[in-house]
């Protein structure tokens, strides 16, 4: 019971700011609802037992990168912006692509509509930190290779002019 | 010494190359005197022959091979040997034309010292004299046909070297070549006779040809054709008609030459070789017929050109052609004999003659008969040898040419009367013409007195064979009648499987010996020719007053310095003149031949040019050249555009695939993405 | 809750997602539209984990690489933007067209 509950409100949560994300005119209210969608994801971590990813989510993806969208969407966005049209004229090619693809997504969906979680959920992170550490050692090397690169691009891009 | 027969043809054949390398050219060259001396050996060789042939003491016919070359061959799968040797074949008519042809080439080739002295071909003169000579004796002795042949075609080189000796003028220039081309016209039948004959027998040796018409082997039709293709050669080389327009023309080259070949020795070359191979004819009546015919014609038409000729040498030339048809004439109705023993003594006194005519244009520096008369105050010894030799043409009781004559007319009188009549009519008129010629030139009074008031006898290296040949000329006859030794030496071949066409009442086939040596010239001897060679008695008076009376004629109408009646009489017969003086327009006809033979060459140019290559080679061309022009148009309109449309295809397609995407936007990208996307997701999961 | 239920959870949020991506003229919408779209994967990935094979954390594991692999890729959009923005002035998609031809 309260497990419904739970779910349903944290699915509500996340799939209307996702919405809202999509619809709005006011980029600022965009970026914040996109915060807001992605703290439902991690109640829907947490509601599957997935407690270190939820963690990560909070830490990673609703203060880190939201943020950093808010900056951005600060910086970029004028006051003239406001009145201005958010969505673009294939608005509505793109809503049929949706319905079209959701038939054979939700068909998907419906053939798992029996399954039950097996056991309880587990902590997971001392079982993450294994794997990374031994058999996905490589992956998790040349992931922070990314991170690296991504960093120095990064840097490159946003210098001015006078720096270069 | 008939082993040494083989030396005859080579000892003038060896002087011959002797005096054409050694020495210089030279008015005055003792190179000559190379070849007297070697025709003398070969004289004396040929006289031994003749004399052991007449004794008996010989066997005749005497013959002796030596291998040549022979190679194996294949003929329809049988193995064959191809054996050519080459030898001689002595037998009584060859040994009798040795003597003949040695001595008179030895009385030309002295006579020669004395006629051609000072002219600047001196020493070449005597090397193409003795290289005649040799030809002419490898044709007589030869065994093999091939090498008569090879002889033949030599002596016709010879007489073509020495008709054009003195080449600087024209009109040698032109006979050489007339007489080359005639009597090259003439071979064309001989080479195809021989070619048939060796198709047929596989052998060129005259003993083998022989036995294999003796045996019958030789079909009657090709029998037939190698006897008119021998009869061709006959009548090419001796001036048979229509062939002897040559003869005439050719006394442009000098007398002594003329005297050997046109008269004695080259133009009896085929009579010889009808007489060589007579076995033809006797297995080919037609060809023997055809030959009694051809000579008959050719008596009488050269004889009729002969009586209004003021040229002595012309008179000369066709009076040998009126003989040798004599000859032919014999030999085609069956006198074997006949033939070769007027062939014989014709060889002296023509020999005479033409020496003797020599004489007297070396005297006088004319040809022209009007403008001589009475030479004989002059030069006698020349005047008497010129008469025994003209009675001895005319066939006047007691020189050699009555009866070698005498005898032609009994064989013909066997045969056919109306060619006897003909014959009779030709000897009337050799009569005639040969007594004009010896009254306009030596009786009565000169024509032309400054000639005549130079004239003078010639020297004696010019008199001297004329007396010689004067005895031979009187003798020859009777020495050889003698004891009918004539008969036992020129005896008439006879074949033994043919049906001999020749009506010899005397001649009985079976009465032969079976045949151990294989020659036609043994059989039938001494036995049946007896009766044959006379006429009836009343026949022969009539004959010998006949030509009495034709020689009165010529002695009235030509004695005196001017022939008025005789001019009148030409008048009076106007037409008659020109169609003889013009020969019978022979020469015109062969001279049309020519020139419509020229235009049809031209014509066949013409069609070549215009015709052949404007339809078939330019329009063949013209036709490719349209249908290389047609493939282009295809290829261009077809093709290219088949090629371009594919490409405009291509690029059409992907004009209007861009035209679908506003350029540049992102978003259509992705939303074409997501299309794609969507419908994979609804086809493949939705299954 | 069944699984299906997470999968069309997961499902609808990716589909708002696309829209989002494909309607936006921000740039940033797009960008903010693709984090939904990581997320909706991350949401699959997890309760795949969860209800068919518990032993295991493979699924946590690619969730957390996803998650890393969006945020650098957010960085490093946000930065290209910046240099975009300061060259155009503009942060429409529309007016970004040197793609065209």
């Amino acid at each position: 019971m309260i497990e419904r509950i739970v779910f349903y409100s944290l699915s509500a949560v996340t799939l209307l700011a996702a919405l809202g994300v999509v619809t709005l005119r006011n980029t600022v209210h965009s970026s914040l609802l996109l915060g807001l969608s992605l703290a439902g994801a991690a109640g829907l971590f947490a509601s599957l037992g997935a407690d270190f990813l939820f963690a990560a989510q909070i830490m990673v993806y609703v203060s880190g990168i939201a943020v950093l969208i808010m900056f951005s969407v600060m910086l970029l966005g004028r006051a003239s912006d406001l009145h201005l049209r958010q969505v673009n004229e294939q608005w509505m090619a793109a809503l049929l692509i949706c319905a079209v693809s959701s038939a054979g997504l939700l068909k998907i969906a419906r053939a798992y509509s029996e399954t039950l979680p097996a056991a309880a959920a587990a902590p997971q992170t001392r079982t993450l930190g294994l794997l990374f550490m031994g058999d996905w050692l490589l992956a998790f090397e040349l992931v922070s290779l990314v991170l690296t690169a991504a960093l120095l691009g990064a840097v490159f891009f946003s210098r001015s002019e006078a720096s270069r | 010494m008939i082993e040494l027969a083989y030396l005859i043809p080579l000892i003038p054949a060896a002087a011959a190359f002797v005096m054409l390398f050694g020495g210089k050219e030279d008015p005055h060259s003792p190179m000559p005197w190379v070849g007297i001396a070697a025709m003398g050996v070969c004289l004396a060789l040929s006289v031994s022959i003749f004399w052991a042939a007449a004794a008996g003491t010989v066997a005749l016919p005497y013959e002796h091979n030596w291998h040549w070359f022979s190679f194996a061959a294949q003929v329809a799968g049988k193995p064959f040997v191809y054996d050519m040797p080459i030898g001689v074949l002595i037998d009584g008519p060859a040994a009798v034309t040795l003597v003949v042809v040695a001595m008179v080439s030895l009385m030309v080739q002295v006579y020669s010292v004395a006629y051609m002295h000072g002219d600047i071909r001196f020493k070449l003169y005597f090397a193409y004299v003795s290289f005649f000579t040799a030809a002419m004796l490898g044709l007589v002795a030869s065994s093999n046909l091939l090498v008569t042949f090879a002889c033949w075609e030599l002596m016709g080189l010879s007489s073509y070297l020495l008709i054009g000796f003195w080449f600087e003028r024209e009109g040698p220039c032109e006979a050489q070549k007339k007489a080359f081309m005639t009597t090259k016209l003439g071979d064309s039948g001989l080479y195809l006779a021989l070619l048939f004959l060796y198709a047929k027998v596989g052998s060129f040796q005259l003993s083998q040809i022989y036995q294999f018409f003796d045996k019958g082997y030789m079909p009657p039709m090709v029998a037939t054709v190698i006897g008119l293709g021998i009869l061709l050669g006959a009548a090419g080389k001796s001036a048979q008609a229509p062939l002897f327009i040559w003869l005439p023309d050719a006394m442009e080259g000098p007398t002594p030459g003329s005297a050997l070949i046109h008269a004695a020795t080259m133009v009896a070359a085929g009579i010889l070789l009808v007489s060589k191979t007579y076995f033809v004819f006797l297995a080919s009546p037609t060809a023997m017929e055809a030959a009694g015919w051809v000579g008959l014609i050719t008596a009488f038409l050269a004889a009729s050109m002969a009586l209004v000729s003021y040229d002595i040498k012309r008179v000369l030339a066709f009076s040998t052609v009126s003989q040798l048809g004599f000859m032919m004439c014999a030999l085609g109705v069956g006198g074997f004999t006949a033939g070769l023993f007027h062939l014989t003594t014709h060889a002296f006194f023509k020999a005479l003659l033409f020496l003797g005519a020599g004489s007297v244009i070396h005297s006088v520096h004319t040809n022209d008969m009007r403008q001589m008369g009475g030479l004989s105050k002059k030069m006698p010894l020349t005047f008497v040898t010129m008469l025994i030799a003209i009675l001895a043409i005319s066939g006047v009781p007691g020189l050699s040419g009555y009866y070698s004559k005498d005898m032609i007319l009994a064989n013909v009188w066997n045969h056919d009367h109306r060619m006897f009549w003909i014959l009779l009519f030709t000897a009337l008129m050799t009569a005639f013409y040969m007594f004009r010629l010896f009254f306009l030139t030596f009786w009565g009074d000169d024509r032309d007195h400054e000639k005549f008031h130079h004239a003078h006898e010639s020297p004696a290296l010019i008199t001297g064979p004329l007396v010689v040949l004067a005895v031979f000329s009187a003798f020859a006859g009777a020495g050889l009648n003698h004891n009918g030794l004539v008969y036992k030496l020129i005896a008439k071949p006879t074949i033994s499987a043919a049906a001999t066409a020749a009506p010899a009442p005397g001649e009985h086939a079976a009465a032969v010996e079976p045949a151990e040596h294989s020659s036609a010239h043994e059989a039938a001897g001494e036995h049946g020719e007896h009766h044959e060679g006379h006429l009836p008695p009343w026949l022969h008076l009539t004959t010998i007053v006949l030509v009495l009376c034709s020689i009165t004629l010529s002695f009235f109408l030509y004695r005196g310095p001017t022939y008025a009646v005789a001019d009148a009489v030409k008048t009076s017969l106007a037409p008659l003149y020109t169609l003889l003086e013009r020969r019978w327009y022979f020469d015109d006809f062969f001279y049309a031949l020519v020139v419509v033979a020229d235009k049809v060459a031209a014509l066949a140019f013409w069609i070549d040019d215009n015709v052949v290559d404007r339809v078939f080679v330019d329009g063949w061309g013209l036709l490719m050249r349209i249908f290389a022009q047609l493939s282009d148009l295809f290829d261009n309109v077809f093709v290219d555009s088949a090629v371009d449309g594919v490409g405009g295809l291509g690029n059409d397609v992907g004009v209007g695939l861009r035209s679908l995407v506003r350029e540049g936007q992102v978003q259509e990208y992705l939303m074409y993405a997501a299309i794609a996307f969507s419908l994979a997701a609804t086809l493949i999961l939705t299954r | 809750m069944t699984l299906s239920h997470y999968l069309i959870v997961a499902a609808l949020l990716f589909l708002i997602g696309v829209f989002g991506a494909l309607t936006r003229r921000n740039i940033i919408g797009i960008l903010m539209s693709i984090e939904l779209m990581f997320n909706a994967a991350n949401i699959n990935l997890v309760a795949f984990e969860r209800f068919l094979h518990p032993a295991g954390s493979a699924g946590s594991a690619l969730a957390l690489f996803i998650m890393t692999v969006a945020a650098a890729e957010v960085v490093v959009g946000l930065a290209l933007l910046m240099a975009i923005y300061r060259n155009t002035d503009t942060a429409y998609v529309e007016h970004f067209n040197l793609l065209k031809g």
